[in-house]
């Protein structure tokens, strides 16, 4: 059952997604690229919104290495599955507004590629958690790997700043007035909705371990069950 | 026995180990050089664009083929071997330094083994490589340090052939890119002290991750 608080945060993330969308589809268009600068309200955001949710991971791994208690195995698992899809949107609008405005899809450039192996190192993160069935084992591999994988996002940031690329510098200030405004509305609104993923999916993975442990606690099988004696008729030879 | 006498002594079991089997010599070179041999196949035989494009296929042969240095038999403790060494009390951190240093090595000596080919195949430009004796130690390093923690998360895991380069692969971004424009920046006639700073910088930020996991990477395989 939701919780009166979680009820607000999603009553409040629906507003304000609705508001960011509204205000993206109506502020004026930008007067170099017309319509399609509008994706970047997508675009910035979920990039964003990737960074703060690695950011997260790495947050839960330290805390859990420090105090093993698996609540912060779980944010940071719950919040990785979020940075990929975050990561997965914002490379995927960059490629949609980078066909009109740069002619194709994808270039070799710095921000895009580095992002791209942000994608698979959080993938590797998660192929990781999904390889071990020990929760123990689990949370203590994935917490390494967790902290480890952060390397990337310093050099994700910096690679426009390190190495001449078409990517722009920061959106931040690049644009001005009301497109600035819309920006910072729809950062806001992608954040909330992070904020009640998060939550659902802590929520979730509280269950999916209750479900583990009520299943861990169950009677166990005696040896030899595993191997049931051929049926006929559905009568059980005994 | 001190700190450091640990982890020479952990290297020498791993390089002996090696010495025995030869992997690396005699499985993962060869297989890197035919590589190296089969990639103009693919790009074209042209003369002077495969001496331009050289020394980064170079770099990405190492990397893609490290990978297989990394996880050779040699780096790999079975469970006897594992209680020995706890069972000795040798320190964690020091078991994880001496891995490290044991894969950094081999995966030295592997550069040092293709170099030659690559210069004899592709003819690049060769102004200025005395500074590899710089960059290949710290790609060397940095390898053996991101090889000795993802092989300590996925040890003892089925999927650990097809896992660990999963993770190795992106995460080596920052040693590619130091290396690449180390190269770069000489053909040039630049600096390429910039990219061997970024180098010993990510190597220095593994090789603390590493000490700190250390204990806890002793606890995924107890």
């Amino acid at each position: 059952m939701t919780q009166p608080k979680a009820r607000w945060l999603e009553i409040t993330a629906i507003v304000v997604v609705i508001a960011a969308v509204v205000r993206g589809l109506t502020v004026e268009a930008d007067v170099t690229q017309g319509d399609v600068q509008r994706i970047m309200y997508v675009h910035v955001p979920a990039a964003w919104l990737a960074f703060l949710a690695f950011g997260v991971t790495v947050v839960g791994s330290v805390a859990w290495l420090r105090t093993r208690r698996r609540t912060w195995d779980r944010l940071a698992a719950a919040s990785a599955e979020i940075g990929v899809v975050f990561t997965g949107l914002a490379i995927l609008a960059g490629m949609i507004w980078a066909r009109p405005v740069w002619g194709q899809f994808w270039t070799w450039e710095p921000r895009l590629v580095t992002t791209a192996l942000l994608f698979f190192v959080y993938l590797g993160y998660l192929a990781l958690r999904r390889a071990v069935l020990d929760p123990e084992q689990r949370a203590r591999r994935a917490a390494i790997m967790g902290i480890v994988a952060f390397i990337q996002i310093p050099i994700v940031y910096q690679s426009v700043n390190w190495w001449r690329s078409l990517h722009q510098t920061s959106s931040r200030n690049s644009i001005d007035g009301p497109l600035r405004l819309t920006l910072w509305l729809a950062v806001l609104a992608f954040t909330f909705a992070y904020a009640v993923m998060l939550s659902r999916r802590l929520e979730l993975a509280r269950l999916e371990d209750e479900l583990e442990q009520a299943r861990l606690a169950g009677t166990p099988d005696v040896a030899g069950a595993a191997i049931t004696a051929p049926t006929l008729e559905g009568v059980t030879r005994g | 026995m001190p700190f450091w006498a640990q982890v020479r002594e952990i290297a020498r079991k791993d390089l002996v180990i090696e010495i025995r089997t030869a992997e690396v010599l005699l499985m993962t070179v060869p297989f890197a050089a035919a590589a190296l041999v089969l990639i103009p196949f693919a790009i074209g035989t042209d003369a002077p664009l495969l001496a331009e494009l050289g020394p980064g296929l170079f770099w990405i042969v190492v990397l893609l083929f490290g990978v297989l240095v990394i996880l050779r038999k040699s780096a790999v403790d079975e469970g006897p071997q594992q209680d020995l060494v706890r069972l000795l009390g040798i320190d964690p951190a020091a078991r994880f330094t001496g891995s490290t240093v044991a894969t950094s090595l081999l995966v030295l000596l592997f550069e040092v083994a293709l170099l030659p080919i690559l210069i004899a195949l592709y003819n690049p430009d060769l102004g200025g490589w005395w500074w590899m004796a710089a960059v290949l130690p710290l790609v060397a390093a940095g390898l053996g340090l991101l090889g000795s923690l993802t092989g300590g998360v996925t040890a003892s895991l089925g999927t650990r052939t097809s896992l660990t380069p999963l993770l190795i692969v992106p995460l080596a971004l920052p040693l590619l890119v130091g290396a690449t424009q180390a190269v770069e920046s000489l053909q040039l006639g630049r600096s390429i002290l910039p990219w061997l700073v970024l180098l010993a910088a990510v190597d220095l930020a593994l090789a603390v991750s590493g000490v700190l996991a250390a204990r806890p990477l002793e606890e995924v395989t107890t």
